[in-house]
């Protein structure tokens, strides 16, 4: 059976059953080659599938979802099973289609161009330049990934979409040698194959654990500091949770009736869109199939909007904004606006300090009920504006609601994190531990 | 499954156009999904999973595909490509003597996901929310997920293995959140195995969701942790995320090999202080990690780590087989069909000692109590790690003195577990998921409660 029968059979079935009924379908291939120490480790080709239905009935809503297209009506009583143990009085609705789609480009194909030999060179060319430096005593890890995604979501009351889009990843893990291993990591995304340069990718990498040599712990206090743009990417992921409007509604953010306040600097502007040149994460429509839409989250340090699906729109009487994500919200790319210093430059305007290249734990060390952060992290000393030193066994810990407001100044080096786009951010003071007290 | 003839089939295609090893894995699993907030059911969804991953090998390079369709001509055109990307060495003259092998049940189910209404499954949701949320007039929210699932999987390969194995797993968690003057806290408690619904008679669900409210409302009222070098007593249960993190990634085959981990080529050193002894053991029955075969199909066993601070064994799959010599502990696991199998943990924790937690607390004249830890993360190739405290106090004289929230705790593992100078009398493991190359697959981590002499506290500075 296709997935039209199968559709088709479903959506009968259920409004048979009195029910209305949303499929998505979403096909994804992968293709990715992973070297261990310049040999090739696992090359893997994998071509997936999806189905899951939504029901609903008096605006309660139950789920299913499935890898085999066997039977229609079991598919559906599951979902119905599912919607009938609902005991929250919060309406669900579906989309009818209705609404202006931004019109883009998502899909390149370039990446399927390339034959598994051109692929294995473009990794063992990022291998080679990662290791071309003799302090680099291993490269344990290089991958080169591309995929595809196709998305369909159809439902009874007329919404019908379809998305393909495509993209690539490529990293390099190097260990220089030292008193103990420093590691250094580099990671590119693109639409792009021209967008993974194995020469920058390798040489960043390698850059990245050489740096680290020599590296020293600091003493325990108040610190001014760069977050490098990666960082400022991890640390402000955690806004993503925190703009939802769920969570506002379920109070779990502190940034809940903190709406038209201003809670950051003059200097912050984030914005969610719906495309950026070169994001993989670029959509016409969120997985309810509402149109994705432009939009200010903070506007000079203001706190503009919370970002909705339709049931917590629904809830406050207003729209969605196109941020459905599975079941949850979530921001299609968070853009951080990019300021007016180079990274050299902003390591000037900081003058004495440190700049926070690499943080760890944001899965368990961020909280964003609280906005609370303690995380592991290393960097460079800067003296005089120059790098001074490599940093290594310190902690950054803080509140992001401080950071925002602590912003001193913001750089014009902005690089795309999945689906963060972020520069890099001096911060006038964060604590930071380290070995002596 | 799936046809024994057309695995063998695949098997042979595979090593035909290439390889001199192949692998089928086929997975069929149905899981239930439910989330309860304000004591209110808001999301229940059921999910049926089932595919196909092939896998081949040339000396140790390795092919994977994977794929949910799974007529015969497309795993046949999947086999061929496997074995064509592996090219050179092909085995024409193979001839597979399957020895179905009855692996003993070592964790025997009584109530099946599938037999279990949802409502029963709800009640103990419900159950949970109202414990914690009575617990105190602070809880402002909580959030309680079910999760459980019934996995079957079939792992047949060119060394005769064809094993069928059925994973049973179910998880009650509970987040609690208090909010006092403005400010918001969390506390998380998750206890899960690998059992059917008759773990909701094993355990205490009142207790599990009082466990999480009371994090919370101690942490609200906690003034920030400090910060800088300090002792550090580790609770017992969950407090074992440390050893995960700091050693247990490390020890690895998917490092090890690779001389990516700073524990490689130390067999029988001594890698940590003397009273710290540890194990893997899968074999621990109905626990969140075990399992009767691992994902290659190769039987689980206990493989003990650390003796009295040597380094005795690592933790090794069948592509680590090949590459370290060594043989598997039956350590390969995956997240699903949509994973190649490595190397990974499983039940791992530390072992017994000789002190009561109150001792140990009050031999210690000033440090941090982690009392229930987060999880945390680590890069066994230079071994730093980072986790989270959820739980944390403030010991001053040897005695306890008040809530602190916000911990980090980092190091580097090799460093860190020469400096446990005390290890408790009260053993307990607590439940997680684990993830790294093949997914997030169920872990436990455990171990009494122990005393690091001295580790960086990520805190607030005054």
């Amino acid at each position: 059976m296709n997935f039209e029968e199968f559709k088709d059979k479903v959506f009968s079935y259920a409004k048979r059953s009195g029910l209305e009924a949303e499929m998505s379908y979403r096909r994804e291939y992968e293709c990715s080659i992973v070297l261990s120490n310049g040999e090739l480790d696992q090359y893997s080709d994998a071509e997936s599938r999806v189905i899951a239905l939504k029901v609903l009935k008096n605006g309660k809503m139950g789920i299913s979802t499935t890898e085999i297209l066997d039977d229609p009506e079991k598919f559906v009583e599951e979902a119905r099973e599912n919607m009938e143990l609902i005991d929250s009085e919060e309406e669900n609705l579906f989309h009818d289609g209705k609404g202006n789609y931004p019109v883009m480009e998502t899909y390149f194909g370039e990446f399927e161009k390339l034959s598994v030999k051109d692929k294995m060179s473009v990794a063992f060319k990022i291998h080679e330049y990662a290791k071309e430096d003799k302090r680099i005593i291993m490269v344990p890890r290089v991958a080169f990934v591309h995929f595809v995604q196709e998305d369909r979501i159809t439902n009874t009351l007329g919404l019908d979409l379809s998305y393909k889009g495509d993209g690539g990843y490529a990293y390099a893990m190097t260990l220089a040698s030292d008193v103990s291993p420093r590691g250094g990591l580099y990671f590119d995304v693109s639409t792009i194959p021209e967008g993974l340069n194995p020469e920058v990718i390798g040489k960043k990498a390698s850059k990245e654990a050489i740096m680290k040599i020599g590296s020293k712990s600091v003493k325990s206090g108040k610190y001014r500091v760069v977050l490098r743009n990666n960082v400022v990417s991890d640390i402000f992921s955690m806004l993503s949770d925190m703009i939802s409007a769920e969570r506002a509604q379920k109070n779990l953010t502190p940034l809940k009736n903190k709406l038209g306040e201003k809670v950051g600097s003059d200097l912050l502007n984030i914005l969610d869109l719906p495309y950026f040149p070169g994001s993989i994460f670029n959509r016409p429509f969120d997985s309810e199939g509402v149109p994705t839409q432009e939009k200010k989250v903070f506007e000079n340090g203001v706190f503009k909007t919370f970002l909705y699906n339709l049931k917590t729109a629904k809830k406050e009487n207003r729209k969605s904004t196109g941020n459905a994500k599975g079941l949850g919200i979530a921001p299609i790319n968070l853009v951080i606006d990019k300021g007016n210093y180079n990274y050299d430059e902003l390591l000037k305007v900081l003058d004495k300090g440190i700049v926070i290249t690499d943080v760890e734990g944001m899965h368990s060390g961020a909280n964003p009920i609280s906005g609370n952060f303690s995380l592991g992290a290393r960097g460079y000393m800067v003296d005089n504006g120059e790098i001074a030193g490599g940093v290594e066994q310190i902690t950054i810990s803080g509140n992001i609601l401080d950071i925002l407001k602590n912003i001193e100044a913001i750089g014009s080096d902005i690089k795309i994190f999945l689906n963060c786009v972020s520069p890099s951010i001096l911060i006038e003071e964060i604590d930071i531990a380290g070995n002596e007290n | 499954m799936l046809d024994k003839k057309l695995i063998e089939d695949v098997l042979y295609t595979v090593v035909r156009n290439g390889g001199d090893f192949a692998e089928v894995f086929v997975e069929n699993r149905f899981s239930t999904k439910m989330e309860m907030k304000d004591g209110k059911l808001e999301n229940v969804a059921s999910s049926k999973e089932f595919g196909v991953g092939i896998r081949g090998f040339l000396n140790t390079k390795a092919v994977y595909a994977y794929t949910n369709d799974v007529s015969p001509e497309n795993l046949i055109a999947v086999a061929e490509r496997v074995g064509q990307a592996l090219g050179e060495i092909k085995l024409e003259e193979l001839t597979l003597n399957f020895e179905k092998v009855d692996v003993k049940d070592r964790h025997p189910v009584y109530l099946y996901p599938q037999d279990v209404a949802k409502s029963e499954k709800v009640d103990v949701m419900k159950r949970a929310y109202y414990s914690a949320k009575n617990f105190s007039d602070l809880i402002s929210q909580v959030i309680v997920n079910f999760w459980d699932y019934d996995q079957k999987i079939l792992v047949a390969n060119t060394e005769g293995v064809f094993v069928e194995d059925r994973r049973i797993r179910t998880r009650l968690m509970v987040q609690a959140v208090a909010e006092k003057d403005g400010e918001m806290e969390r506390g998380f408690y998750g206890p899960g195995a690998g059992m059917g619904f008759e773990f909701f008679d094993r355990i205490d669900v009142e207790e599990a969701g009082r466990r999480a409210a009371r994090v919370a409302v101690r942490m609200v009222k906690a003034e920030p942790a400090p910060a800088g070098k300090m002792p550090v007593i580790i609770s017992n249960e969950f407090g074992g995320v440390i050893f995960h993190e700091a050693v247990g990634h490390a020890l690895e085959a998917t490092s090890v090999a690779k001389g990516a981990s700073v524990f490689a080529g130390k067999l029988g050193e001594k890698v940590a202080a003397e009273c710290v002894s540890a194990v893997d053991d899968a074999t621990i029955p109905n626990a969140w990690g075990s399992t009767n075969v691992d994902d290659e199909g190769t039987p689980t066993q206990r493989t003990v780590l650390i003796e009295n601070g040597i380094l005795k064994g690592y933790l090794i799959d069948k592509l680590g087989e090949r590459r370290m010599g060594m043989k598997s502990t039956g350590s390969g696991r995956r997240q699903n069909y949509k994973f190649a199998p490595t190397s990974r943990m499983s039940n791992t924790f530390i072992l017994r000692g000789e002190y009561y937690p109150e001792e140990i607390i009050a031999a210690t004249e000033y440090g941090l109590y982690a009392k229930s830890m987060g999880g945390g993360s680590v890069n066994p190739a230079t071994g730093e790690f980072n986790f989270a405290v959820n739980e944390g106090y403030l010991i001053e004289k040897g005695k306890i003195t008040k809530p602190v929230k916000g911990a980090t705790l980092i190091g580097k593992g090799y460093e860190i577990i020469q400096k446990i100078d005390m290890v408790g009398n009260d053993l307990e493991r607590g439940q997680g998921m684990c993830g790294s190359f093949s997914g997030s697959v169920p872990a436990d981590v455990g171990q009494p409660t122990i005393r690091v002499s001295e580790i960086i506290v990520g805190g607030r500075n005054k």
